[in-house]
């Protein structure tokens, strides 16, 4: 049985290495979720942080009613740039992230100890300014603290009576959690890789078989039916494996040479935690392989079976995507659905979390027998004699 | 030898089969004629194990294709009605696939595709991919693949369909080699020419039954005819379906 097994499997390795569509999918593929990430990071760190380091660049309206409010923003890191006509129209332009426009009654409030209005145009909506915007806006509120204090201070009074509350932060995020926000998506990509890699080839021994008229010939030889799948089968998850490796050392090389520092979060992933992830997606591949393989028996052509393959992958990232807006708090029951088990896990290790052996081992068990449970149906709609046909 | 035996196979609605029993023996060419739809290929398949009759059953050598289909499958060579190849493997390397789910290894499936090759004049495409093949080229690939494992019964299901008269006549001649050298051949056909031409032996069906079974003399006789041809029909009870 094993020799048949071995035989099968053989010929689709051989046959599907010498198609190029199928080899440079299983190996493009992979490498679509570093190179996203890779692009999101560059540019994302770039904004953030050439933002927080170049000095605030400021057009103010009428810096002249205010020289002491101008000078301590210079003072703060402020490059003050003289005011635009229509401040509210290059705002809205995105010409300048955002304007300070001194109304020419600031003197007469300010001396008479009002609060002197100021006002501050910027656009909420864009996700560039935020930086500038919070700036400009701490800088703002720590000059008029400053003066009030100095006021009270004049009236013989103590500042800190103002202050009902002393609050005190603390940020709780490590650097990795706060990078972890950004790499939330990454699960879905290594679960996205556990099903294309092998995908081609399901295609191509299951439903290109039958289109291309060999199936029926294939059948009249003295091999079981499992042992067809079980070949099939293995030559898919050997594909799929070369891709899931791909996919986590993409991750791993883009991570360690991107300066992800450079916008004031950190990723430290190292070996161990790829051959983690690892761990955890490998008793997907069955799983995925099998389900791709039912899937491919009921198709007709290879083109219905590119359609709806093309689609399998996506029903994973759902729960994907929900993880990425809410993240939850990993619990025992999860562990009971495949791919969204390991996409929480692999989220874990991302995080620096350690994690619970319980929930690995749950979810892997579950998973496998998920699999296995997959592999003895497909080889259930091998045995039957639509198999010829599709359906 | 195949002993097919009352065999019955409904499709949804149709009823392919409503008993079909025949013997095709060794050392013979028996034909299966009958019109499109008459049965011929459902018969054929479960001959060759991939479709269940609903009832009945067919020997081969002895071993029941329903019962120990892979004892069956293993006394069998197929050319089917669709025998497409692996466009990316060589001609050499598509027979030898089927040699080794046979289990045959090493040098003896070697010298046995150099055999095939030789014999089926197909050395100067061995090692070629089959993509590009014409007609012709591909069914020697697919006969060769049928008989690496040198099968006491061959089935073929409408050989000679679609090749040129070069092809067709060196299909005749492989055919008549496999029966000189012993073995039970049964072919199907809808024409009855080629019936006539090749068999020793011939089974006419239609609409799902046996119409008729005998030499081409027997039935020749049997009718009344004066032809063979105009037996067929005559047994058939139309031409529908048939070609000359």
């Amino acid at each position: 049985m094993m020799e048949r097994i071995w035989i099968v499997f053989h010929k689709e390795v051989v046959d599907n290495l010498r198609d190029r569509k199928t080899v440079a999918g299983s190996l493009l593929y992979p490498l679509l979720g570093p190179f996203l990430m890779l692009l999101v990071f560059t540019v994302l760190g770039n904004t953030l942080a050439t933002k927080s380091e170049e000095p605030l660049s400021l057009p103010v309206v009428g810096a002249e009613h205010a020289p002491a409010l101008v000078q301590f923003l210079q003072q703060n890191g402020g490059s003050i740039q003289p005011g635009p006509a229509d401040p509210e129209g290059e705002v809205k332009a995105g010409n300048q992230d955002v304007v300070l426009v001194i109304p020419p009654d600031y003197g007469e409030h300010f001396s008479s100890g009002q609060p002197a209005p100021v006002r501050l145009i910027a656009d909420g909506s864009r996700q560039s300014a935020s930086v500038s915007i919070r700036r400009a806006k701490g800088l703002l509120s720590q000059y008029s603290a400053q003066i009030g204090r100095l006021r009270l201070l004049v009236r013989g009074v103590d500042p800190a009576v103002v202050e009902a509350l002393a609050i005190e932060e603390t940020d709780v995020a490590t650097p990795q959690s706060q990078a972890a926000m950004f790499l939330n998506i990454l699960p879905y990509f290594i679960i996205f890789s556990v099903f294309i890699g092998g995908m081609y080839l399901v295609i191509d021994t299951i439903a290109g078989e039958r289109e291309r008229g060999s199936l029926e010939p294939l059948l009249t030889n003295p091999v079981a039916r499992s042992e067809f799948i079980l070949g099939k089968l293995a030559a898919t998850i050997v594909f799929a494996v070369f891709s899931v490796v791909e996919t986590v050392l993409g991750f791993y090389v883009m991570l360690n040479i991107m300066p992800t520092e450079s916008f004031g979060v950190q990723v430290s992933m190292g070996l161990d935690a790829m051959a983690l992830i690892l761990l955890i997606a490998f008793p997907m591949l069955i799983l995925a392989s099998a389900l791709q393989m039912i899937i491919a028996t009921f198709t007709r052509s290879f083109k219905e079976a590119q359609n709806y393959l093309g689609l399998l992958p996506l029903i994973p990232a759902l729960p994907g995507m929900v993880l990425f807006f809410l993240p939850l708090k990993v619990q025992l029951w999860m562990m009971l659905i495949p791919t969204f088990a390991q996409q929480l896990l692999i989220n874990q290790v991302m995080r620096g979390e350690t994690l619970d052996s319980l929930n690995v081992a749950v979810s892997a068990t579950t998973t496998f027998v998920a699999g296995l449970v997959l592999v003895a149906i497909a080889i259930k709609m091998y045995e039957r004699e639509q198999v010829l046909v599709g359906r | 030898m195949i002993e097919v035996r009352d065999l019955y196979k409904r499709f949804g609605p149709v009823e392919a089969l409503k008993g079909v029993s025949f013997t095709a023996p060794d050392g013979r060419i028996t034909g299966l004629l009958g019109p499109n739809g008459a049965g011929k290929t459902t018969t054929l398949r479960i001959l060759y194990t991939v479709l269940r009759p609903d009832r009945g059953t067919a020997l081969i050598d002895g071993h029941d294709a329903v019962k120990e289909p892979r004892s069956a499958q293993r006394c069998i060579g197929v050319l089917p009605d669709s025998h497409g190849l692996y466009a990316r493997l060589t001609a050499r390397e598509n027979i030898r696939y089927y040699g080794r789910l046979h289990g045959i290894k090493g040098a003896e499936l070697e010298a046995e595709i150099e055999h095939l090759l030789t014999l089926l004049e197909m050395q100067d495409i061995a090692d070629r991919r089959a993509e590009g093949f014409s007609n012709g080229e591909r069914l020697k690939v697919a006969i060769g693949r049928a008989l690496v494992h040198r099968p006491h019964n061959v089935l073929l299901d409408e050989p000679t369909n679609g090749l040129d008269v070069m092809s067709t006549r060196a299909m005749r001649a492989i055919i008549r080699r496999l029966r000189d050298e012993g073995a039970t051949v049964l072919f199907s056909s809808h024409i009855m020419q080629e019936v006539s031409a090749l068999c020793d032996h011939i089974v006419v069906i239609a609409h799902g039954q046996v119409a008729g079974v005998g030499t081409p003399d027997e039935l020749q006789r049997e009718t009344n005819q004066p032809t063979l041809e105009d037996a067929f029909v005559s047994i058939i009870g139309s031409e529908e379906g048939l070609q000359r």
